[in-house]
Formats: C-alpha cells, sequence, structure tokens
C-alpha cells in the first residue's frame, strides 16, 4: 500500500466518484466471501474486500496508486463465490486502467508501447523473426519422421493462421516446435504471418481497451491479407 | 468478422485432429503420474465470460495421452490461482508473485504427480520459475500441446 492512504481524510470520502462503474462494487456486503477465498489475501495486506470497500467509499488516488491491483491476477476465485454478483475481476482491470502510462510497474506497458509501434512487445525486425522461424523449422526436418519439414510464412489461403508467443521467438524457442509438429503430423494447410505475429497482447494486463483493439484488429488485417480461413490464437 | 473467418481454441483444434483420426497418440510414452492445472481465463473466466469454461476438453485430450493423471483438488470453477497470470510475470512484484503460489503447490504436492499439463503460456512460465523455490525441481511442466507432440505416432 501506498503511504498517502495511511493518511485520508474522512470528511473528503466522495462515494460517487465510481458510480458510472458498472461493477456492482457499492452492492458489497462486506461478507469476507471474496477474502477468505483469494489466494492473494494477506500479501502486502491485500484482500479483495478491502479493494473494493476503497472503490465504494470513493478513494480513488489511494486505490489507483496501490501495488494491490497489480498484486491481484484478476483470477475471479473471488467473483465466483460473491453473492451479490460484483464483477470485481473487471473492476481490478479498470483500477488498472487509471494508472499513468509510465507508471504501469514492470516492463507491461514498455511492451504495449513496442508492440503499437513495431507490431510485437520485442521489437524484433522482420528479418530476425523469419531468421529464427526458420531456424527451429531446420531442426525439426532433422528428426526422424519429420523430414522435409518446412514453415509456411505468409501462406496465402491457408487453412489456419497461427500467433506466436514472443518468449517462443526469444528465450523458448523449442516450444515452437510442439504445434508445428503436430500440425505436420495432421496435414495441416497452415501458416504465420511475418508481421503483427504477436500473440500476447499485454493490453489485457494494463486495462489498454485501445492497444487491445489496434493489436487484434492487426490480426484480423493479416486474415484479410493472406486469405486465411480459420485463426488460431493460443496466447 | 465472426462470419468472415472461423476461429478455433487450441482444445477444440487438438480433438478435432484426434477424433478424425489425423493424428495418432501414444498412451504409453510417460510412465509418470501426471496432474493437469485449469487455467483462470480458459477455465472459470472462459464459463463466467462467455459461457463455456475449458474443462472438460483438456481432460479428454490427457486421457488420449497419459495412463495416469489425477485431478488437483479443488478444481474447475473451484481452481486455485498460479500467481503467473495478469501480468504478474513481468510487472516485477516477483517476492509476491511466488509467495501467491503456495496454495497452488501444496495442492500439486498433494498428488505426488511427476508431472504438471497445463494449457497456458503465463501458467507454464510461473510453475518453470518457482518450482525450485518450492523444492520441486524435479516437477516436469508440460504445454498440453507439448504433450500431445511427444505422444504423436507418426
Amino acid at each position: 500500500m501506498s503511504e498517502s492512504s495511511a493518511v485520508i481524510d474522512l470528511d473528503r470520502l466522495d462515494h460517487t466518484k465510481f458510480k458510472s462503474w458498472p461493477y456492482s462494487q457499492d452492492y458489497c456486503i462486506t461478507c469476507g466471501l471474496c477474502a477468505s477465498s483469494c489466494p492473494a489475501s494477506g500479501i502486502d495486506g491485500f484482500d479483495p474486500r478491502k479493494l473494493i470497500r476503497m472503490i465504494s467509499l470513493g478513494l480513488e488516488d489511494a486505490v489507483v496508486e496501490s501495488r494491490w491491483p497489480w498484486i491481484c491476477t484478476m483470477c475471479a476465485k473471488c467473483e465466483n463465490v460473491c453473492p451479490m454478483e460484483i464483477d470485481i475481476a473487471d473492476t481490478v482491470r479498470n483500477i488498472r486502467s487509471l494508472r499513468e502510462r509510465e507508471s504501469v510497474p514492470g516492463i507491461l506497458h514498455k511492451g504495449v508501447t513496442a508492440a503499437l509501434e513495431t507490431g510485437n512487445n520485442l521489437r524484433l525486425p522482420k528479418e530476425d523473426f523469419i531468421f529464427i522461424l526458420e531456424d527451429v523449422a531446420e531442426e525439426i526436418a532433422e528428426e526422424p519422421g519429420f523430414e522435409g519439414f518446412r514453415v509456411a510464412i505468409d501462406k496465402k489461403g491457408a487453412n489456419i493462421l497461427t500467433t506466436i508467443h514472443n518468449k517462443l521467438v526469444n528465450t523458448h524457442t523449442e516450444d515452437l516446435k510442439h504445434w508445428w509438429k503436430i500440425f505436420h503430423a495432421a496435414g495441416e494447410d497452415w501458416t504465420v504471418p511475418s508481421e503483427n505475429w504477436e500473440g500476447v497482447s499485454w493490453g489485457y494486463f494494463t486495462g489498454d481497451d485501445d492497444a487491445m483493439k489496434i493489436t487484434a484488429e492487426r490480426i484480423y488485417g493479416q486474415m484479410q491479407k493472406l486469405e486465411v480461413k480459420n485463426l488460431l490464437w493460443p496466447e | 468478422m465472426f462470419e468472415q473467418f472461423g476461429f478455433v481454441t487450441v482444445f477444440d483444434l487438438l480433438i478435432r485432429y484426434i477424433k478424425k483420426g489425423r493424428i495418432k497418440l501414444d498412451r504409453s510414452r510417460f510412465d509418470v503420474m501426471a496432474t493437469y492445472h485449469d487455467p483462470c481465463n480458459y477455465g472459470r473466466k472462459a464459463q463466467m465470460r462467455f459461457g463455456h469454461g475449458f474443462f472438460d476438453e483438456p481432460r479428454w485430450i490427457l486421457d488420449q495421452c497419459l495412463e495416469n493423471w489425477v485431478d488437483l483438488y479443488p478444481n474447475r470453477m473451484d481452481q486455485i490461482c498460479c500467481g503467473g497470470g495478469g501480468g504478474t510475470l513481468v510487472n516485477g512484484y516477483d517476492d509476491e508473485r511466488i509467495f501467491y503460489a503456495r496454495k497452488k503447490i501444496d495442492q500439486i504436492k498433494a498428488t505426488g504427480a511427476k508431472m504438471l499439463v497445463v494449457p497456458c503460456h503465463s501458467c507454464h512460465g510461473q510453475f518453470n520459475s518457482i518450482k525450485k523455490q518450492y523444492g520441486l525441481e524435479d516437477l516436469q511442466v508440460k504445454y498440453l500441446w507439448e504433450l500431445v507432440a511427444d505422444c504423436l505416432i507418426l
């Protein structure tokens, strides 16, 4: 919890502050089922009931500055047991969206910016991406049963287009092989786009709907451009 | 857009390949006890937001790949999050994320499983990054599709 919340002037509470939010936060009956069910309760003083009460009380600055919404994984276990059906996970995501973008913790917003500017979270140039894919494909082709294996990049009219998780072309290239081997064995007609291949939309985590929309539209654009029939977005 | 293209989930695609006989799997490759972790987004949240949680599908796929696997308890809608979701793997709050996993780890230890199958990149990353701290160095963490690829009869 940030220090600022320790000195709250109760006379200045503005209960109406979040009135426009559609998450039913004001219907909380403070039963504590959420707090009891949450695997993160107790971490840094966090529990979901406290967070929801802060919103009901209008403590906007304190809740947005707090580390709590970023410790929560938005797993919705709390929401599943809430008798008042408060949308706790979405509430957390919307608190996250109120953070100054520069103060979003870790590399999340840097990844979003990179994706918007370059089409992927890593700023990986197209040539390097293609080199990595072909290198991994050559390794597969050396394995028994996969002779002649090739990765189909930008194949027009393919049956399936698959997006790629950035860690699979960074630190975990071995993990590219699993799906590719299955495609090969199944005789699938598949492809990977050489641009806008990023399957990880960190705007989902930072509460950035605009960024999510742009990245989804780009994948849609690849589907149209390559006239692919089905999308597999495993991330 | 939804009329223009089809969308396939990892589960439905694997099931389609198996049921249509496009891939054949060997159930005898892994002679270890395994268990399965329900990711929040494929399971509980998919059920709550879209009216269908992918609970039965991965379990059916596991049955095609393994002789021996057991469920964690609790599971499905009451599953416990691994702690690696929501961007916590890359937001810098590592101590909190590792501590978060303690309940999940207790569940896994209770099964005695030597292999943990997950269909989620975040869960996979989390388990591999924390297993050492919790004394589970030997736990094999596998993507669901990695398990399928490993069992392919070519």
